[in-house]
Order: C-alpha cells, then sequence, then structure tokens
C-alpha cells in the first residue's frame, strides 16, 4: 500500500525543512539584509561550531539515551588547546579531540558498564571535565596567539574563494558522519538499539560495545568543536561553551530526531541547527536581548520534544 | 529454606547498605580530623553548618522528586530566580522596593510557581522529566539575566541579612531555617498522604495507579513543592551573599544531586528518605570543607563531586529492577 500523502512519517520529516525555510522567509522580510549571500555566509560559519557539538550527541539521542557532558568537554579541549598550540604547534589539536574522545569513552563506560542512566552519568562526567580544563588553563582564559592560530588552525577560521573554513568542516562532517549512520553497520545498530534494544541484544550484538562507541563519537564532536571554538575566539576557558548545551539539543531534537530513539538522522541535526540560528537572528534583529533568548530556547527544546518524542515506546514517562 | 535465607541476606544486606552513608561520614570526620585538628573547632563547625543550610533546603525538594524516579534539573535557574527576585524586593540598588522579610515568601511562591510549570508539562505533555526541567531550568536562568540585563544587585535591608548573619545560641538563622525545612520534609514524608504515595511511585508506578494513587496530581504536586524548597534556598542565597544576580544558582544543581545520591537514595525511585539526604548534604560539605582545609583547590570540588556521583549510584543501583537503562 503506498504512504499516504499526509502521513505522520511525512509531515514529521518536512516539518523542520519547512520551519526553516518559513522562519528564514519571516526573518529576511524583517530585515532584508539578512538575505543578502554573504551574510547567509557569515550566518552558516556562525552555526558551524553548534552543529558540530550537536551531530556527535545525534548519536546519543538516537540510542534513547543523552550527553549533558558536551559543554563540558568543548570548553576543556579548547583550554586543552590554547594552552598547547603555541609550544607544541599542530599536534594540540589531535591532542585536544583525542581528551574529548577520551571524555566521550568515559561518560560510555560509566554508563554501560556501571549501568547509570546516561543524563547522571554525563552530568556527573561533566563536572570531572570541568575540573580538567581548570587545570589545564590554571583557572584562567588562556589566548591563543594571531600568529599560531594562523599557522596551525587555519584550516577552522581561515577562508578559501570566499568560502569561511568553517562550512567546510561543517559539510564534511555532515557527510561523514551522516555516512556512519547510514551506511555502516555501526549505524545500523545505533538505530537498531534505539527502536527496540531487546530485540537487538537477542539478535547477538554486542549492545554495550555500540554505546560506547556512540558516547565517545559524541565526545570526539564535542572535542572538535572545542578547538574550533577556541580557534574563533582566540582563547580558551573553562567556561567557554557553557552556554551551548541547551542549543546544540535543540538542534537535534528541533531538528525532528526524538529522545526517545531510533528515528533521526544528522542532515536532520543540520537543518536543526540553521533553524535555532536563524532563529536566535530573528531575535536580535526584532531586539530581544541576548540574555532573555535562553528562555525562548528552553521553551523551543520542550515543544520539540513533546512533539517528536513516540510515546508509544515508554510506559512510564518519569 | 533457601528462599528465606536469601531474603534475610538481602535484609542484611540492604541494612548495611543503609547505614553506609552515615559510616562514610564519621570516617570523613576522623580522616580530616586526624590530618587537621582545626577541624572540630567550634568556629569551624559553624562555618561547616552554615555551608550545609543552603543545600540542606534544596535537596529537601529534590529529594522527593529523585524518590518518584523523576529528577530536577533546574535547580540552578529556579534558584538564580528567587534569588534575583529576592534581592529586587528588599531595600536595594536596583528597585524603589523595601518588602524586608515579606520578599521571602514572595520568592518561595515564585519557586514554587516554576516547579509547577515544571510538573505540570513533564506529566500532561508526558516529557521525561529530565527535559522539562533542562528547558525551564535554562528558561529560569534566561529570566533572571532578561531582568538585570547583567546587572547585579546589591542588597542594602541589614534586617534581611540577618537571615544569614544574625545568630541565634551562635549559630546562624539559615541553619535554623534549614533545620525546619529538613523537619517540614520529613513530615511530609513520613506523616502524609503525598509522602506515601511519592514511595508508592518510585517503587512500581503502574501497581501505585492501579491501587488508586493519583500518580499524576501527585508528581506535579512534587514538582511544586521542590520548586517551593528551591526558592527559600534562593532566598538564602540572597541573603548570604548580600546581591542577587543571574549566575548565583552556578553549581548547587552538582552539589544537590551529589547530596542526595550519595546519602544512598537511589535514582530508580522508592529507596532513601530525606534523612539521608541529610547525611549525604554532611558528606559533601564535610569533604568540601576538608579539601579547602588541606589546601586543595576549589576547583577540584566539582570533580570530586562528579566522581562521588559516579561511586555513590555505582554502588546504591538496584540492578535487579532495570532492565533497559538508557
Amino acid at each position: 500500500m503506498a504512504t499516504p500523502l499526509l502521513s505522520r512519517a511525512r509531515v514529521q520529516n518536512a516539518l523542520p525543512v519547512m520551519a526553516l525555510v518559513v522562519l528564514t522567509v519571516i526573518v529576511g522580510t524583517i530585515e532584508p539584509t539578512f538575505l543578502a549571500p554573504a551574510n547567509l555566509l557569515v550566518v552558516t560559519a556562525d552555526t558551524m561550531t553548534l552543529f558540530l557539538m550537536a551531530s556527535g550527541v545525534t548519536f546519543v539521542i538516537m540510542l534513547g539515551c543523552i550527553d549533558l557532558s558536551i559543554q563540558a568537554v568543548a570548553s576543556m579541549t579548547s583550554c586543552i588547546v590554547a594552552a598547547m598550540l603555541a609550544q607544541y604547534g599542530f599536534v594540540a589539536v589531535p591532542v585536544a579531540v583525542l581528551a574529548g574522545a577520551l571524555s566521550g569513552l568515559l561518560s560510555g563506560y560509566v554508563y554501560v558498564v556501571l549501568r547509570i542512566p546516561s543524563f547522571i552519568a554525563t552530568l556527573a562526567v561533566s563536572g570531572v571535565m570541568t575540573t580538567v580544563a581548570y587545570i589545564a588553563s590554571d583557572t584562567r582564559s588562556v589566548p591563543i596567539p594571531a600568529e599560531a592560530r594562523d599557522a596551525w588552525l587555519f584550516w577552522a577560521t581561515g577562508r578559501s574563494l570566499g568560502v569561511p573554513h568553517e562550512i567546510v568542516v561543517g559539510l564534511v562532517v555532515l557527510v561523514v558522519l551522516g555516512g556512519v549512520l547510514a551506511l555502516t553497520p555501526f549505524g545500523r545498530y545505533v538505530r537498531a538499539i534505539g527502536s527496540q534494544e531487546q530485540a537487538v541484544h537477542a539478535s547477538g550484538i554486542a549492545v554495550g560495545r555500540v554505546k560506547i562507541l556512540a558516547f565517545a563519537l559524541s565526545g570526539t564532536m564535542a572535542g572538535i568543536a572545542g578547538v574550533v571554538m577556541g580557534a574563533r575566539l582566540g582563547s580558551g576557558s573553562p567556561t567557554l561553551a557553557n552556554e551551548f548545551l541547551l542549543p546544540a539539543i535543540a538542534c537535534v531534537i528541533v531538528g525532528g530526531t526524538a529522545i526517545t530513539g531510533g528515528v533521526g538522522s544528522i542532515w536532520k541535526t543540520f537543518i536543526g541547527a540553521l533553524t535555532i540560528a536563524v532563529v536566535r537572528i530573528g531575535m536580535t534583529f526584532l531586539g530581544v536581548s541576548v540574555f532573555a533568548q535562553q528562555i525562548v530556547f528552553g521553551l523551543i527544546l520542550v515543544a520539540a520534544v513533546a512533539l517528536t518524542m513516540d510515546r508509544s515506546k515508554v510506559a512510564v514517562v518519569k | 529454606m533457601a528462599s528465606g535465607s536469601l531474603a534475610g541476606q538481602r535484609n542484611r544486606f540492604a541494612r548495611w547498605r543503609g547505614l553506609a552513608p552515615v559510616g562514610v561520614l564519621v570516617l570523613l570526620c576522623v580522616v580530616i580530623t586526624v590530618i587537621s585538628p582545626n577541624f572540630l573547632s567550634f568556629s569551624n563547625l559553624v562555618r561547616l553548618l552554615s555551608g550545609a543550610a543552603i543545600p540542606l533546603v534544596l535537596v529537601m525538594g529534590a529529594t522527593f522528586v529523585i524518590l518518584m524516579g523523576s529528577i530536577d534539573l533546574s535547580v540552578e535557574g529556579v534558584v538564580a530566580l528567587a534569588a534575583v527576585i529576592t534581592s529586587m524586593l528588599v531595600l536595594n540598588d536596583f528597585t524603589s522596593a523595601d518588602l524586608g522579610l515579606l520578599a521571602v515568601p514572595v520568592a518561595v511562591v515564585a519557586g514554587g510557581c516554576i516547579g509547577f510549570v515544571n510538573g505540570f508539562v513533564h506529566v500532561r505533555l508526558k516529557i521525561p522529566s529530565f527535559m522539562a526541567t533542562l528547558g525551564f531550568g535554562f528558561a529560569g536562568v534566561g529570566v533572571a539575566t532578561a531582568i538585570l540585563g547583567g546587572f547585579t544587585v546589591r542588597i542594602a535591608d541589614r534586617g534581611f541579612r540577618e537571615l544569614a548573619l544574625g545568630r541565634f545560641l551562635d549559630v546562624p538563622f539559615s541553619v535554623w531555617l534549614a533545620g525546619m525545612a529538613v523537619l517540614v520534609a520529613w513530615v511530609i514524608q513520613e506523616r502524609t498522604r503525598l509522602g506515601r504515595w511519592v514511595y508508592a511511585i518510585g517503587t512500581d508506578e503502574v501497581t501505585a495507579k492501579h491501587a488508586g494513587v493519583p500518580v499524576e496530581r501527585t508528581r506535579i504536586l512534587v514538582f511544586t513543592l521542590a520548586g517551593l524548597f528551591y526558592g527559600l534556598g534562593g532566598a538564602l542565597a540572597a541573603a548570604q551573599l548580600g546581591q542577587g544576580h543571574a549566575l548565583m544558582g552556578t553549581g548547587r544543581l552538582f552539589t544537590t544531586i551529589t547530596a542526595v545520591v550519595v546519602g544512598g537514595t537511589a535514582l530508580s525511585g522508592g529507596v532513601g528518605s530525606v534523612l539521608n539526604s541529610v547525611i549525604g548534604v554532611g558528606i559533601v560539605i564535610v569533604l568540601t570543607n576538608g579539601m579547602v582545609l588541606m589546601g586543595i583547590p576549589p576547583y577540584v570540588q566539582q570533580g570530586v563531586q562528579g566522581l562521588m556521583i559516579i561511586v555513590a549510584v555505582a554502588l546504591a543501583l538496584d540492578r535487579s529492577r532495570l532492565v533497559v537503562v538508557k
């Protein structure tokens, strides 16, 4: 039987894209300069750090779990890269990303092996990572010298043919992680575990290993996001990414990935990130203070969760 | 009988586990006293108590939520908002209000309102509590920042600040107030239907519902109650620091959750009590104080608390009840 034109699944798939288009048009009507190509490029480049954080956490959310440590991980890697770059050069970048991966691995281990609910496991790990960040930065904001940045972080902050490199990095991540989720066995297992964990377990797949890997991926992407953030701001600090946890999770949910797991994709998160960016800019044009924007993001998050959640999967909502 | 002895073993184990937090607290006190004899001086004990006052008030609310098997991540947002509201209602340099101590009940009610919204949205929209409270917690910080625009309110009301600075029998008023909060929470837990319903929901929500427990109403009520306690905590924070700004809640969530789980209340619900959480606050505060006395930098505390959460939850989790952990 053919799927009806307006099936629930189709509407849910198309809704985020439609929301993005409508919001862009609205903001463009209020402020026509917003739609200028040069401005759109800047807006997209600004959004990519958020997308990097959100792309990794998408895997975790698709498992039906959550990662509340990404902002702490990103702050930590910004400190590591800032503290090491001038002295050690490019080595600082892989070291920082590796630190992010290890943090994700730790979260995954605590969650899977110790069987601690993921929101508590990652909350606890975020505390540990904040302390690591304070130690790495000696409790202050660490500047990244401009020469060192131009030499080693040009891949993140430079421009080629007029295109900011953040966008290139974002697109590479979109393609690679999109491919991982859609085409590899790992991606298939992530989707399967999110839909029906016990069935996957019964079919002999090492569920625990897949989950740990997903958390490690989330930590890695948060780590990369921290490096790019630090590079853009020209400094690393233990509180650099603190305001990004809520928007990052909102990107994933607004894009149409359900927190109950199973449903979702990286391009949805990409759309979600752009939507959040357009909303943010729209609010700025309308004169909503930067401070008050957290209120809107909080409400958007709750509304998006309510819309995308699959309630047939959870007998009791705790 | 085999099953009988197994049950006996289980009981003995459960009793041992119930006393473990007290043992940890005593052990910590002994170790710290040996390293730094100053620990037991009267002035340090008073310092410990006044440091414990706000966390005590906050955990009283969080304990009930966690006993239901839910979680409340809105602590920081509610504390910040309540503190900002309080600081703007007493004599201050930002508004012309001068309500004095009347500001405290206003802050408590404001906290209760956010708690109610948390509970209402969680229950009516069937959103997991960690998501609803995460969203509204951030929104709370947002409201607090939007009101002040980054400004810090300075409180000029000496009478109001007496709440934290004034003393009765050499112990700060805030500590007495926290003691009363504990008493209220204990009475609710032990002597009211609400208290019994919380345990019933935490142990087995479906059965509780079949047995006639008004699950939805109880849930909303418990989140509201938690908000009331956070509101009081925010007012006390304003009195203690003598100011109000949007980041007043920073770090409170971490301490609160650490104290509840370290005290032995299980995240899976149904196991624990407000008295457990009192012990939990004791452990967190004594450890923090001990680290200060030993000269360990303050920023290490969050990391240590994070590890404490992991260890405590790993030890306390009753895994037989969990099929799939998310």
